[in-house]
């Protein structure tokens, strides 16, 4: 990144930690941590897309994800902060599972099989009653542990901001990870397998364990949020990241644009306020949401990060 | 250097390949003809890993490669071609060998992303080799344009400067002539005749008789996926199952 | 219950089942070869199709029968201009826009059942009373009718594939595009018609189930799932492999809810699909590649 965009970047970084001083109400902050899950959600779901793979059980992962960070907290007393790592890596784990034959299939099988997944893993969530408490889910789960440095200072997370505080350190701790990923050597054989697949193998690149390592680290972050959502929400139900929810998860990433890596961070910010905004409408509001990806969609195909290059060709062409 | 034996490949009661034997010594030029459909490509994928023979064996410096991975063969040496012309499209032609020579060496992944000083000399080495390469393949004055706006046939040279980049011991090239112009087919059989004295190995399917039978030192010719003559090209030429094959294909080219 | 019964009972809810997931994904699968769509909003159709029985049916009183027809008729035709102004400008090209716009469309549609008619669960009232004894097990008329009807509407689809010049022109179609188009077959025409028979089926499926289920805005996701089940199953563009694969899927769930429960017949189809996937990802009567 140029100097310049570090030096934006940075402030953007400082203004948000200063944020909750002007957004005071519960009910905003709320809609920014669900916002910052979003944007978790997708920008991992970008890295594994940028695989050529197009994973559509992304909330599956979180699904996953989250149950076993709530069953290590509730069931077996677990430490909130290693339950929320052990979210993650259950993520990546199961990934790793079903890596390997998922990764050998195709485009949209790739898609279907995913989504099979999730639904596969719903369905367990609500069957196997006596782990997961079926429909139900499992309810109060305690919040984060109180970080305490004996005699220095405690944080406690009792509201809401101390959330906001902590998910934003966690959207800020994907996003360096995945940018610096994507910069790296892995990054570069991961662009070169999407490419083409077959010429990179040709050369001695394992594209196989290379898909495997990108949908692992997408699954992880996955179940990063997954975690945090259920310590925050302090409840999980099986259907909460259903197909349902990876629809819009698709749609931030897309919406905003999967060919930058802002992309799916602008769709899912955009995306998640649009609803808001349009509150005033209530039931009606959905038309507004649908009615708006569909006009970017015919009018911006590549995202709205694409809309900057698109006026300038608009108004320097006349 | 590499032996094949008995090699078969059925595509359901179909066979591509069947029985096939040759062997290729090291240094040598090989050429493997034949009329269009008789299974040299699928002979290069399964030497290669992208298929798996359905029976014998292919032996490179004495290791079965029947059932390993595509990589792991590249690894031991053996590169290919591709018949369609393969790039990597969204970089320049530097960056097609950059990304070449940089998926090969071992640039630890840590080392990589911390930017450590010697994984830094490391990149300044591949940068290195890529540009040597564009140089030894003559693409050097072309190396900022966008691989995809390449003329065809020096899009076919960048498929061969990705495979060198590989460090192949044996280079399998699939009919890297088609859709060249007399010129260009010039051009690249001096390239290739240039690889080879270098010491690389050479296995060539080619369409292009007269490049082929006049580079190569040895010809291997199928028709219908078995080995119908092998010989010097004279040899083949005058051979009567050879010039039968040719005549009588016709409308079976597939 | 006498054995012969349990399995009469078993057949005949499987093939209740079967009737329902075949209609879906024929319709699916119509839509996606012929205008080459993956049309994710099929499910929320097929949940129209059943709010539209409801409607005509329970709220304006007319018969079942009726009701289910004119609500087909509706969803039929709703789906054309979807398909013109939605979907038609993607084809042929990238189709990730058309994928979203397709889930957009999703939420639309169930939005505008939950503002038309509420969130709370709706019952279907049919005239059809009583059960039947078949092989010594009881069934309801309207489960009868669900097979009846499918059948009908399948064996129709089938003659209007072979036997008519419109249907003979979108099995070409579905086969090359460009060759059809060299025959004077409008592609538009059949895009057009492809997509009123899906939405049809996928009506008629919603509007039968309906008359056996409870409806919820949310209905629409099962049948999108079973559908894409049945057809990775049967194998993709193939019509008999998705009356196999509807077959099997509705089987499993004819024998599964006895033993254990409605969800784990789901479960255990889905495993069953994700182990095809990973095995034989052409189905069963698909080619390979």
């Amino acid at each position: 990144m140029d100097k310049k965009r570090t030096a934006l970047t940075c402030v953007l970084i400082v203004a948000l930690f200063l944020l909750p001083l002007v957004v005071t109400g519960p009910y905003q902050l709320h809609v920014l941590i669900m916002m910052g899950i979003a944007v978790i959600l997708s920008s991992s779901l970008r890295l594994i897309f940028n695989l050529g793979q197009l994973s559509l059980g992304h909330g599956g992962m979180m699904t996953f994800g989250a149950y076993t960070t709530a069953l290590l907290v509730t069931k077996l007393g677990v430490s909130t902060w290693l339950a929320l790592g052990a979210g993650a890596a259950a993520g990546a784990l199961l990934a790793l599972l079903v890596g390997y034959p998922f990764v050998r299939l195709k485009g949209i099988y790739f898609s279907l099989v995913t989504v099979f997944l999730a639904e596969v893993i719903r369905l367990i969530a609500e069957q196997w009653q006596s782990l997961t408490g079926g429909t139900m889910g499992i309810s109060n789960i305690p919040g984060p542990d109180t970080i305490a440095i004996h005699g220095l200072f405690s944080i406690a997370f009792a509201s809401k901001v101390s959330f906001y505080y902590l998910t934003l350190i966690l959207v800020l701790f994907t996003l360096i990870a995945l940018y610096a990923l994507e910069r790296s050597r892995i990054g570069l054989t991961w662009f070169s397998v999407r490419e083409s697949d077959f010429l990179a193998e040709s050369i001695g690149v394992d594209t196989a364990s290379s898909k495997v390592l990108g949908f692992c680290i997408g699954s992880f972050f996955a179940g990063l949020a997954g975690g945090l959502y259920c310590q925050y929400n302090s409840i999980i139900t099986p259907s909460a990241f259903g197909f349902a929810y990876a629809m819009y998860v698709l749609i931030y990433m897309i919406v905003g644009g999967s060919q930058k890596f802002s992309g799916p961070i602008i769709g899912a910010i955009i995306l998640s306020l649009l609803p808001e905004v349009a509150r005033p409408l209530k039931e009606y509001q959905p038309y507004i949401f649908g009615g708006v990806v569909i006009l970017v969609m015919f009018f911006l195909p590549r995202g709205l990060v694409t809309l900057p290059r698109r006026l300038m060709t608009l108004l320097g062409g006349r | 250097m590499l032996e094949i034996r008995g090699l078969t490949k059925y595509f359901g009661g179909l066979s591509a390949v069947s029985r096939l034997d040759f062997a290729v010594r090291e240094g040598e030029a090989v050429g493997l003809i034949g009329p269009n459909g008789a299974g040299k490509t699928t002979t290069f994928n399964l030497i290669t890993g992208f298929l798996r023979a359905t029976n014998g064996t292919v032996l490179f410096e004495g290791k079965n490669l029947v059932g390993q991975t595509p990589h792991t063969i590249a690894t031991m040496g053996i590169v290919r071609t591709f018949q369609a012309t393969s790039i990597f499209p969204g970089f320049t032609v530097l960056q097609n060998l950059v990304a070449a020579c940089y998926l090969k060496p071992r640039i630890g992944f840590w080392e990589a992303a911390l930017h450590t000083v010697s994984s830094r000399r490391k990149e300044k080495d591949v940068l290195d080799q890529a540009h040597r390469i564009l140089e030894f393949v003559g693409m050097g004055q072309m190396k900022d344009l966008p691989a995809p706006s390449l003329p065809h046939g020096h899009k076919r040279i960048l498929g061969i400067a990705i495979a060198l980049a590989a460090h192949p011991k044996l280079l399998l090239l699939d009919e890297p002539l088609s859709g060249m112009n007399a010129g260009e087919v010039v051009v690249a059989m001096e390239l290739i005749k240039k690889i080879w004295s270098a010491g690389t190995t050479i296995l060539l399917i080619e369409h292009n008789m007269k490049a082929a039978m006049g580079f190569c030192q040895r010809i291997v010719v199928l028709n219908f996926g078995q080995k119908i003559a092998e010989g010097s090209p004279k040899e083949v030429r005058d051979n009567r199952d050879v010039i039968q094959a040719y005549l009588g294909v016709g409308d079976h080219a597939a | 219950m006498t054995g012969s019964a349990l399995v009469a009972q078993i057949v005949l809810n499987g093939l209740m089942s079967a009737s329902i997931y075949i209609l879906v994904a024929i319709g699916l699968t119509l839509v996606l070869s012929m205008t080459g769509i993956v049309q994710l909003a099929h499910g929320e159709i097929y949940m129209l199709g059943a709010y539209g029985t409801y409607y005509f049916c329970t709220v304006l009183g007319l018969h079942y029968l009726l009701a289910l027809l004119i609500s087909v008729l509706i969803v039929g035709l709703a789906g054309i201009p979807l398909e013109k102004i939605f979907f038609r400008p993607f084809r042929g090209q990238d189709f990730m826009p058309s994928v979203i716009i397709a889930v957009a469309i999703m939420i639309m549609l169930q939005t505008t059942a939950i503002v038309s008619f509420g969130s709370s669960i709706k019952v279907v009232t049919t005239p059809f009373r009583g059960v039947v004894t078949v092989a010594g097990a009881a069934v309801s008329w309207e489960r009868l009718l669900v097979i009846a009807i499918s059948a009908v509407f399948v064996g129709g689809l089938f003659l209007l594939l072979h036997r008519t010049k419109m249907g003979l022109a979108m099995l070409a179609l579905s086969q090359d595009i460009r060759g059809a188009a060299l025959q004077g077959i409008s592609a538009d025409r059949v895009s057009s018609t492809a997509m009123f028979i899906g939405c049809a089926l996928a009506g008629v499926a919603g509007g039968l189930m309906g008359a056996i289920f409870n409806l919820s805005p949310t209905m629409g996701s099962f049948a999108l799932m079973k559908g894409i089940a049945v057809i990775i199953l049967g194998g993709m563009g193939s019509l008999t492999g998705v009356v196999i694969g509807g077959l099997v899927l509705g089987l499993i769930d004819g024998i599964v809810p006895p033993l254990l429960n409605p969800q784990m017949g789901s479960l255990i189809g889905f495993i069953c699909i994700i182990l095809i996937l990973v095995f034989r990802p052409q189905g069963i009567m698909g080619r390979p590649g």
